[in-house]
């Protein structure tokens, strides 16, 4: 375990205005990640989970508490700054994988980099170079040219932790990663995530409500009408 | 109904928007139309709409009345052409005129030695001219009972002409005209040029004699004297400088045009009807009629056309009231209503991509999942 | 900005009837356009070709050619004016010709004979020999060349074609050019009644003052005269103005057309595309990036459009027969049809710049199932 945590979230609390009521979607969350834990996270649906994953990931902004991720706080980021924080710090893994359909499994990890589109020659050159790594180690080499449809849904899965791996990330945020899958490879996919992050000793949520998950997970959040249970 | 209109009202951007394009694209149609109308009518509507049912120019008029001048010698051998009944010597030439106080214009005066064969054929006030000095006018020009001046040369009186008869599309080169008598003509042309001596006619009008056909007299004609150019009064007006150029141009107009309304039409409701083919699949699967799903599309379609045409009417109505240019477009109703059901035939067609595949769709897809498209 | 390209590319068939429609808008625009040109070129080109700043016509004329006269003694008057550097008569006929030697022929080309004396664009100095004319190259694609003669009115005058100009029409017919004294011949042969005598139908003034002044002062000394600039002249020949301001209003409006299809097919696409847009805003992409994606996608179709739609026009031109239809293809219409597509994608573009923005990064989340 390394020492400083990727996740420290203290008195976070998301709050939405819906017509005249104010609905409390996260309320006095504190949650700590160690550097390279796997924590899932699991609770029915409207229970937080999302909102918990997505304040996490600089996805949206707490109304209030601290939120650090690896060792910058967030909590007061402009969208602006939010939007570089999620491309250069964190990992996003999406439900039903969704990859750019009209892009080669390359191209798919290359996105972000040439979206970005600044940095010159040099930084390109080190994001092809870091995508042919990354897919090797994925076991993708021989498929790096193949568009999503032409994959299988493992290798789907693949290439999008490979996506979410490109920035080398504190944090990498799975979205039920399982639920568009049968129990068999449902299993190989969490296998797979486990391996992977720990490899690399990077941290991870994972959002699920997949009982299957959680002896995969070095620990098991609960949570329930906005609350953390542990 | 209530599928169709719920869509729209949810959508209202991007239906607006096709609403809009056809509505310009409907206002562009009739404003061309109405142009093409307007713009053959007033180069030759004087020719079209008199009575006579054969003009014969000198061959160097090239089919313009004021450039047409008829020698005697010519003059006789139309009128000893065989089939030649009943004919008339025609004078046209453009004049300044000054009606009132107002500023000078132009006027098309045009004259002739028989008011009974060249005469507009149909008035839509006052009566036609009785004595010298009388003339039908072509109507949106002059008003029943002006007093028109022929502009002379300094020093000369000038001519007066009484306008007490007015007609439709009787304007010649789009410029106001006036029919009358010779003398009335003659006097007008002395006002201009007192020093002239003999008039020429620049055209001789000419009516078969019984059984023989405008076609037959004219061919005649031709064929006796070789530098006459003998025209029925239809080939006159579509012969004139200019004219078959305005056809052709803007047939090729319509055609373009034509052809981006029903794209548009088609287009949109194939990218709409592939964005919901889920919602369509899971309609389908919990009961719904193929065939309501198909009404409901085409009713879209309707609206949508319907909505479109009404916005290109719109936009078109105020402006065929002012007219552009000292044009006067016309609100015709036929045209208007030829194009609206012609375009509303295109874009049902070109909605029949998007009712196919709203046909195809398979209600068994919804329990299968989505899988990746 | 690769990732739009790379859609294209990728996608093309999604993108095609969007294109086919803008390249029929672009061939319209570009037809107009070309439409126009040809009508107002071949309407007012002998004017544009006049050497001088100012035309004088006789004030009872009405800015009119064929109404003007102007005598020896307005003339002179004029010519003393300050400011007047070179001064020229001008006169003009309309006239059938007879092209080839036979006089019998029914098959007439309109022409209009001009006399000058101040060369216009293009032309001899020295006006060509009595009984001699430079012809408007257009005549050549009647089958004319250098020597033939042409027989001009009823009685048949003829004239030799010694040379050819480019681009001097006038009122939709070929000119032909040749001295004063030509022109007062043919018109007292074939016009008796029209006989100008020693005069001229208007003068074309070269200033070396300010154009304007001097008119002011050419009128004030003749007091017989009204004097125009020469694009004032140019712009009221008849139906000048009304065809520009009525074939710009058309043009204005299919532009239009074109900004709404672009904005309607695009809006189409970015509803579409809301979830993917929700995934790379999460991945770090800003709304800018992404709607710079979709106007590089708009001028990209629109600028395949365009292109077409100037292959269309070139096409079009080379096949229409010489004379059918006025049209007149010119790079500034084509690159001014182009941009102005290219503006109208952008700004059919706005209308999708909402949307693309107002997708939050947090929709990527949770939302699916």
């Amino acid at each position: 375990m390394s020492s400083s945590p990727a996740l420290r979230m203290e008195g976070v609390r998301k709050t939405y205005q819906v017509a005249d009521e104010e609905i409390v979607a996260l309320d006095r969350a504190d949650l700590v990640v160690g550097g390279d834990e796997i924590v899932a996270l699991i609770g029915p649906s409207g229970s937080g989970k999302t909102t918990l994953c997505s304040i996490a990931g600089g996805l949206l902004t707490a109304s209030q508490g601290t939120v650090v991720v690896g060792g910058n706080d967030i909590s007061d980021y402009t969208s602006r700054q939010l939007t570089d924080f999620r491309r250069t710090s964190v990992g996003f893994v999406f439900q039903s994988v969704n990859l750019v359909p009209f892009l080669t499994a390359r191209e798919n990890l290359l996105v972000v980099s040439e979206l970005v589109g600044r940095g010159g020659r040099r930084r390109r050159k080190d994001a092809v170079a870091r995508t042919a790594e990354l897919l090797d180690e994925l076991g993708l080499a021989d498929r790096a040219d193949n568009l999503p449809a032409q994959l299988s849904g493992g290798q789907r899965q693949r290439v999008a932790i490979g996506r979410a791996l490109m920035n080398g990330p504190d944090l990498v945020l799975f979205d039920e990663p399982t639920s568009a899958l049968d129990s068999q490879l449902g299993d190989q996919v969490v296998k797979l995530i486990r391996d992977e992050m720990k490899d690399r000793g990077t941290a991870a949520i994972i959002v699920t409500h997949d009982d299957r998950i959680t002896h995969y997970a070095d620990r098991t959040v609960r949570i329930e009408d906005g609350r953390i249970s542990a | 109904m209530f599928l169709a209109l719920r869509e729209m009202r949810r959508a209202v951007v991007r239906f607006g928007l096709l609403v809009a394009a056809i509505g310009l694209l409907v206002f562009l149609i009739l404003f061309q139309q109405a142009l093409q109308d307007g713009l053959l009518t007033s180069f030759v509507g004087a020719i079209r709409n008199q009575s006579a049912p054969v003009l014969v120019y000198s061959v160097d008029a090239q089919r313009t009345l004021q450039g047409s001048t008829i020698p005697p010698e010519l003059e006789r051998q139309v009128r000893g052409a065989e089939g030649v009944g009943r004919s008339a010597r025609l004078n046209q030439s453009t004049f300044t005129i000054r009606i009132g106080e107002e500023g000078d214009s132009d006027a098309a005066i045009i004259g002739t030695d028989d008011q009974e064969l060249v005469r507009p054929t149909t008035l839509t006030a006052g009566r036609r001219p009785e004595r010298e000095g009388e003339a039908v006018g072509s109507d949106g020009d002059f008003r029943l009972g002006a007093r028109v001046a022929v502009v002379g040369s300094p020093g000369v009186r000038p001519a007066e002409v009484t306008v007490v008869g007015l007609a439709e599309d009787l304007q010649l080169s789009v410029t106001p005209t006036l029919f009358t008598d010779l003398d009335t003509f003659r006097a007008a042309s002395m006002a201009v040029n007192p020093g002239a001596t003999a008039m020429l006619p620049n055209a001789i009008a000419v009516a078969p004699a019984d059984g023989a056909s405008a076609e037959r007299v004219a061919a005649s004609i031709n064929s006796v004297a070789p530098d006459a150019d003998a025209l029925t009064r239809g080939d006159a007006a579509d012969n004139s400088p200019g004219v078959a150029q305005v056809r052709q141009s803007f047939q090729v107009i319509f055609l373009l045009y034509g052809l981006v309304v029903p794209l548009l039409t088609g287009l949109f409701f194939l990218i709409i009807t592939l964005q919901k083919a889920g919602s369509l699949t899971l309609l389908r699967a919990i009961g719904a009629r193929a065939s309501v799903l198909a009404g409901s599309l085409l009713l879209q379609v309707g609206i949508v056309m319907g909505l479109g045409l009404a916005v290109g009417v719109g936009l078109f109505y105020p402006l065929s009231r002012t007219g552009v240019g000292g044009l006067s477009l016309r609100f015709d109703a036929t045209a208007v209503l030829a194009w609206s059901a012609l375009l509303l035939g295109l874009g049902l067609l070109s909605a029949l991509a998007s009712l196919r595949r709203v046909l195809r769709i398979d209600p068994i897809e919804a329990t299968s999942g989505p899988g990746v498209r | 900005m690769r990732l739009a390209l790379r859609e294209l590319r990728r996608r093309p068939g999604r993108f095609v009837v969007a294109a086919s429609i803008l390249t029929l808008i672009a061939l319209l625009l570009m037809f107009l356009g070309g439409l126009l040109d040809g009508l107002i070129g071949s309407s007012t080109a002998a004017y544009r070709a006049q050497p001088g700043d100012l035309i004088v016509y006789s004030a009872s004329s009405r800015e009119s050619l064929v109404r003007s006269r102007i005598t020896a003694e307005t003339r002179a008057a004029v010519e003393a004016t300050a400011g007047v550097e070179a001064i020229g008569g001008l006169g003009s006929l309309q006239v059938g010709a007879r092209l080839g030697e036979d006089p019998g022929s029914r098959e007439l080309v309109g022409t209009v004979l001009f006399g000058y004396e101040l060369a216009p664009r293009g032309l001899p100095a020295e006006p060509p020999p009595t009984g001699e004319v430079v012809a408007d190259s257009s005549l050549r694609s009647e089958g004319v060349s250098v020597g033939d003669t042409v027989l001009l009115g009823p009685q048949r005058s003829p004239l030799r074609v010694t040379g050819f100009v480019d681009d001097t029409r006038y009122s939709g017919q070929v000119s032909l050019w040749g001295s004063l004294d030509t022109w007062r011949a043919v018109t007292a042969a074939n016009r008796p009644g029209q006989s100008p005598g020693d005069t001229v139908q208007a003068l074309v003034v070269r200033t070396d003052g300010a154009p304007a002044a001097v008119a002011a002062a050419i009128d004030a000394g003749s007091g017989s005269t009204a004097t125009l600039t020469l694009a004032a002249a140019t712009e009221a020949l008849p139906g000048v103005a009304q065809q520009r301001s009525t074939f710009n209003q058309i043009i204005g409006v299919t532009a239009l057309v074109a900004l709404v299809v672009v904005a309607l097919f695009f809006a189409l696409i970015t509803v579409e595309r809301t979830a993917l847009y929700g995934i790379l805003k999460a991945v770090g992409a800003s709304g800018a990036t992404l709607f710079a994606g979709v106007v590089t996608q708009a001028l990209v179709v629109t600028g395949l459009a365009a292109t077409i739609g100037v292959a269309g026009s070139l096409a079009l031109d080379a096949v229409l027969p010489a004379g059918a239809i006025p049209f007149e293809v010119t790079p500034s219409r084509l690159i001014t049809s182009v941009v102005l597509m290219l503006v109208a994608a952008i700004a059919g573009c706005a209308f999708s710049l909402r949307r693309v923005l107002r997708v939050e990064p947090a929709s990527a989340i949770g939302t699916a199932g």
